[in-house]
């Protein structure tokens, strides 16, 4: 039996929009997607900002119903039995959010406990070795408005640990870490399937669904463009060249102006401070790089380094997202 | 059965931990009371000392009504801002259960408004304040407390659905201060205003309290305040009440929630 079978699921969100002349307005945030995790995997799902990615888990933990489709977990509906399926899951949404921050550590776990009904003693017993699971032992008396955000993050881990859950869903739980505390997390995931819990994550950080995920579905407009293993992605742009090239304050017309190469496939910009990395997919290789450069300079940009490397994860989701990360 | 009153109990502790260092709670159950007590006294008081005890009970209940209506409109919301709202209704338990506990820790807390009013009035102003019917007193104020629990109870989950909503907390803090007969007699209003008092538990309560404690209730004023503090008054706020949240719960949790509070909460 699969962990989670999702069929066609959809959510479409109603606002109304104007104070005299109120018109209603639709979203769609999920449109039709469908796929299985089976159990003890660590399944990724990737996608740029509003792809969908939140609103599906939130579905899947049973906190939105679906306005169409159906979704099960561990063969329970979302819908149906979502009290059959609370206490089996767990789950972290990013940020620093979801935790009681006058409270020390020790009364934000306790009163979560008592919350899944874990029994008394065996959250004594089970506390400290959560604590320790996350590297919070010593601390747990201290208020978490004192801790820093990694370590909050690590707390909202034990938190959802607290009643053994067969499932977790994570949703982009190494937001805004530092990159230690992020490779910290990081380990604690791959322990937490060792130890043969069903993993759902949620990340926009390619190289970590690339190094903790079996399968990873590429998620954009609420619908599912890819899913396959993280070398099964890779190869959807292992025909094409990378050309990065660092310029300082480039304008959107530019961007467009590299889009209408006929021989370029995507383009993408990445903010890095005070300069950017502009990324061309391109069948060519090294050879299109004079091109490139002729429509950069000719707009009078300044330019930095040029590299000309083979594609990684990264390059395939910015190709499966048509650009958009 | 008994996981849900573990829930309670904890949900008790944790919020008193919270409450009590909260700047809400300084100013609305302490500061304001006093302030209201301070001027009641000063206005009404010093013409007569045997009204001492009518002021303590009266801005005693001006802290318990700010504290319960202000807590019951925000204290799901403010789950809502902190992010652990999503949490607690994905846990197995009841959020009535959760909501109980943090209203039994409102109630708790807010009385201390009546004990900072009695102690404002006896040692500062040393006026003489005997509670003339002890036993009846404390009863009635059972009973208040519960008629407040329930209305809480009921608010709570009519301003979780929609935030907009909670605006009428505002609207409502004053009015009841008037039309509940708190500081002054509700003779003292326009005839018309008399019959909107009536439907108020909070009336009931405030009207057997100061009779009890000036010692001028009869056993029958005071079962019928009792009966119309706990019963009428109150099923008109449930029926009001459940009227809007049965109309309100059904559209947000269909049509705008994040979170389906909606399901859960019927």
């Amino acid at each position: 039996m699969n962990a989670i079978e999702v069929r066609d699921l959809h959510r479409v969100f109603r606002a109304t929009i104007g104070t005299i002349r109120r018109r209603t307005k639709e979203v769609t945030a999920v449109d039709g997607i469908s796929f299985d995790v089976r159990e003890g995997e660590l399944f990724g799902l990737l996608g740029p900002n509003g792809a969908g990615k939140t609103t599906t888990v939130k579905m899947l933990t049973t906190l939105l119903i679906p306005t169409g489709g159906s979704a099960t977990i561990m063969g329970y509906d979302v819908v149906r039995d979502a009290d059959s399926i609370r206490p089996r899951i767990g789950f972290i949404f990013g940020g620093e959010r979801g935790l009681y921050w006058r409270l020390s550590a020790k009364d934000n776990l306790r009163y979560f406990a008592d919350l899944y009904h874990v029994d008394p003693d065996m959250a004594k017993r089970r506390l400290p070795r959560l604590l320790e699971l996350v590297g919070l032992n010593g601390r747990e008396d201290e208020k978490v408005e004192g801790y820093s955000r990694g370590t909050r993050q690590r707390l909202h881990v034990s938190r959802c640990l607290l009643h053994d859950p067969q499932m977790l869903f994570l949703d982009e739980p190494t937001m805004g870490l530092d990159p230690v505390g992020a490779r910290e997390l990081r380990q604690v995931i791959r322990n937490l399937v060792a130890e043969e819990k069903t993993v759902f994550l949620t990340t926009h950080y390619m190289f970590e669904a690339d190094a903790l995920c079996e399968r990873v579905a590429v998620i954009n407009h609420g619908q599912i463009v890819a899913l396959d293993t993280p070398e099964g992605l890779k190869r959807h742009v292992e025909d094409l060249s990378v050309i990065e090239v660092e310029v300082f304050g480039i304008a959107q017309q530019m961007v467009d102006s590299l889009r209408q190469i006929p021989e370029v496939d995507t383009v993408s910009v990445e903010n890095r401070d005070q300069k950017q990395a502009v990324r061309v997919h391109s069948k060519l290789g090294s050879a299109i790089v004079p091109e490139i450069m002729h429509r950069l300079d000719g707009n009078g940009v300044r330019l930095g380094r040029v590299t000309v490397r083979e594609p990684t994860l990264e390059d395939a989701y910015v190709r499966l997202v048509g650009g958009e990360a | 059965m008994i996981a849900n009153l573990r829930v309670v109990r904890t949900t008790f502790e944790l919020d008193v931990k919270q409450q009590a260092v909260g700047l809400f709670m300084i100013f609305g159950v302490l500061i304001q009371p006093l302030l209201i007590a301070i001027m009641a006294i000063y206005m009404l008081v010093a013409r007569d000392p045997s009204r001492g005890i009518y002021i303590v009970v009266g801005s005693g209940m001006t802290g318990l009504w700010t504290s319960l209506l202000f807590r019951g409109t925000f204290n799901i919301n403010a789950e809502r801002f902190m992010g652990t709202l999503e949490g607690i209704v994905a846990s197995p338990s009841s959020l009535a259960a959760v909501v109980i506990g943090k209203t039994l820790a409102s109630v708790t807390l807010s009385l201390l408004s009546m004990i900072f009013s009695y102690g404002l009035a006896s040692l500062i102003f040393r006026f003489p304040l005997n509670v003339a019917q002890p036993v009846p007193f404390l009863l009635s104020l059972l009973v208040m407390v519960f008629a407040f629990i329930s209305f809480e109870l009921l608010i709570s989950p009519l301003m979780a659905v929609n935030l907009s909503r909670s605006g009428w907390a505002n609207a409502l803090e004053y009015p009841m201060y008037i039309l509940g007969g708190f500081l002054f007699p509700i003779l003292l209003l326009p005839g018309w205003s008399n019959p909107l008092s009536y439907l108020l538990a909070p009336y009931w309560a405030a009207r057997v309290l100061h009779a009890t404690s000036s010692g001028v209730a009869t056993p029958g004023d005071i079962l019928l305040s009792w009966g119309d503090d706990a019963h009428p008054g109150r099923r008109v706020h449930c029926g009001i009440l459940q009227t809007f949240r049965d109309r309100a719960t059904p559209r947000p949790c269909a049509r705008y929630s994040e979170l389906d509070v909606g399901r859960v909460l019927r």
